[in-house]
């Protein structure tokens, strides 16, 4: 039974990885947290008294799941957004908008104090991320439980309600998408 | 057997997903100070809504008392405390059986009493003749004369 401390160990070990993971999935970092913040709860609530060894399957389950929800979610809201919106559209309303003042510039300080070697890590690790966003979702989860999270093929296929065979398969068409489309950007890893 | 170059060996796709990893590690130690207020601001709140641990205090506090009644009373009460509903259970089936076989008894008796104080013997209930006339009824006029006419050469 995992303890409070080893609960707190275990959340914030795996806080920051499962927020980039739910940003490369949902491509929002506000609807991130709050997917993020509902695993820990659901972790916490549910399987806090589970063994401290079981809590990294259960929570990559959970936040994949909350992942899921989040789509359903937005489909659901999207389609009465759609409906309403073209109720009572006014055609002035968009001269208002200037897409500029919605922009902010990269804050790219911490890159020029460091060098050129952080830039380059930084600009390869932003291509990467954009790739992995491109992903389907089925396979940028596969490759996420395998190689960040470092799951064995078994606990993959756990996690994710499918046959060891679809993990392998999803795993190598995403590394091989991944390899491919930074190689187009005349990146190798 | 040609292989496109564009594709990875096995060997070298986990490779090249370790490495990709690595680096995502890596990127994801610097979030935003925002966003890293959040996340534990988050935990927090996980952690305040812990299922609770089961927590087994009886054994050690029977084992700490040994038997003394002050101290382990509670506990002794919580592991007995089953018990008592089990005992009323097996007094009250055996009071329920008590009862029933007194009731029979009385039955009996009264049966006993009846047949003891009625006019007719007891006897008289294995004559199957008497069965038939308890069964039939008191004879008729007709059936007295016929009888009687049948009795009266003898």
């Amino acid at each position: 039974m995992a303890s409070p401390q080893e609960l707190s160990d275990f959340l914030s070990s795996v806080e920051q990885r499962a927020f980039k993971q739910a940003v490369y999935a949902v491509r929002d970092d506000d609807a991130a947290l709050d997917i993020v913040q509902d695993a820990m709860i659901k972790l916490a609530e549910k399987y806090g008294d589970r063994p401290a060894a079981e809590l990294p399957l259960v929570f990559t389950r959970i936040l994949q799941n909350r992942i899921h929800d989040w789509f359903r979610r937005q489909k659901v809201r999207n389609t009465w957004v759609t409906l309403f919106s073209n109720m009572g559209k006014k055609s002035d309303e968009s001269d208002d908008f200037d897409p500029l003042e919605s922009l902010s510039a990269p804050d790219d300080s911490e890159i020029h104090q460091d060098g050129a070697f952080k830039l380059e890590r930084s600009q390869l690790l932003q291509a990467l991320e954009s790739e992995i966003s491109k992903l389907p979702a089925r396979q940028r989860e596969a490759f996420l439980m395998r190689y960040w999270d470092e799951l064995s093929i078994t606990e993959t296929a756990l996690a994710m309600s499918c046959s060891e065979g679809s993990v392998k398969t999803h795993c190598s068409r995403a590394t091989q998408a991944l390899a491919k489309a930074l190689k187009l950007k005349g990146i190798t890893l | 057997m040609n292989r496109n170059e564009d594709t990875l060996s096995t060997r070298e796709a986990d490779q090249f997903g370790l490495t990709a990893a690595a680096l995502l590690r890596q990127g994801s130690q610097s979030l935003p100070a925002g966003v890293k207020d959040r996340l534990y601001a988050a935990r927090i709140k996980a952690l305040s809504v812990k299922k609770p641990e089961k927590v087994r205090i009886a054994q050690h506090v029977l084992a700490s008392s040994s038997g003394s009644w002050s101290s382990g009373s509670r506990s002794f009460w919580d592991n007995v405390g089953w018990v008592a509903p089990l005992v009323v259970l097996v007094f009250g089936l055996i009071g329920i059986a008590q009862w029933q076989q007194d009731s029979r008894i009385n039955d009996i008796a009264e049966l006993d009493v009846a047949l003891l104080t009625d006019d007719v013997p007891p006897d008289a209930y294995a004559d199957s003749g008497f069965l038939g006339f308890l069964k039939n009824g008191p004879l008729s006029e007709s059936d007295q004369d016929s009888l009687s006419s049948v009795k009266t050469p003898s």
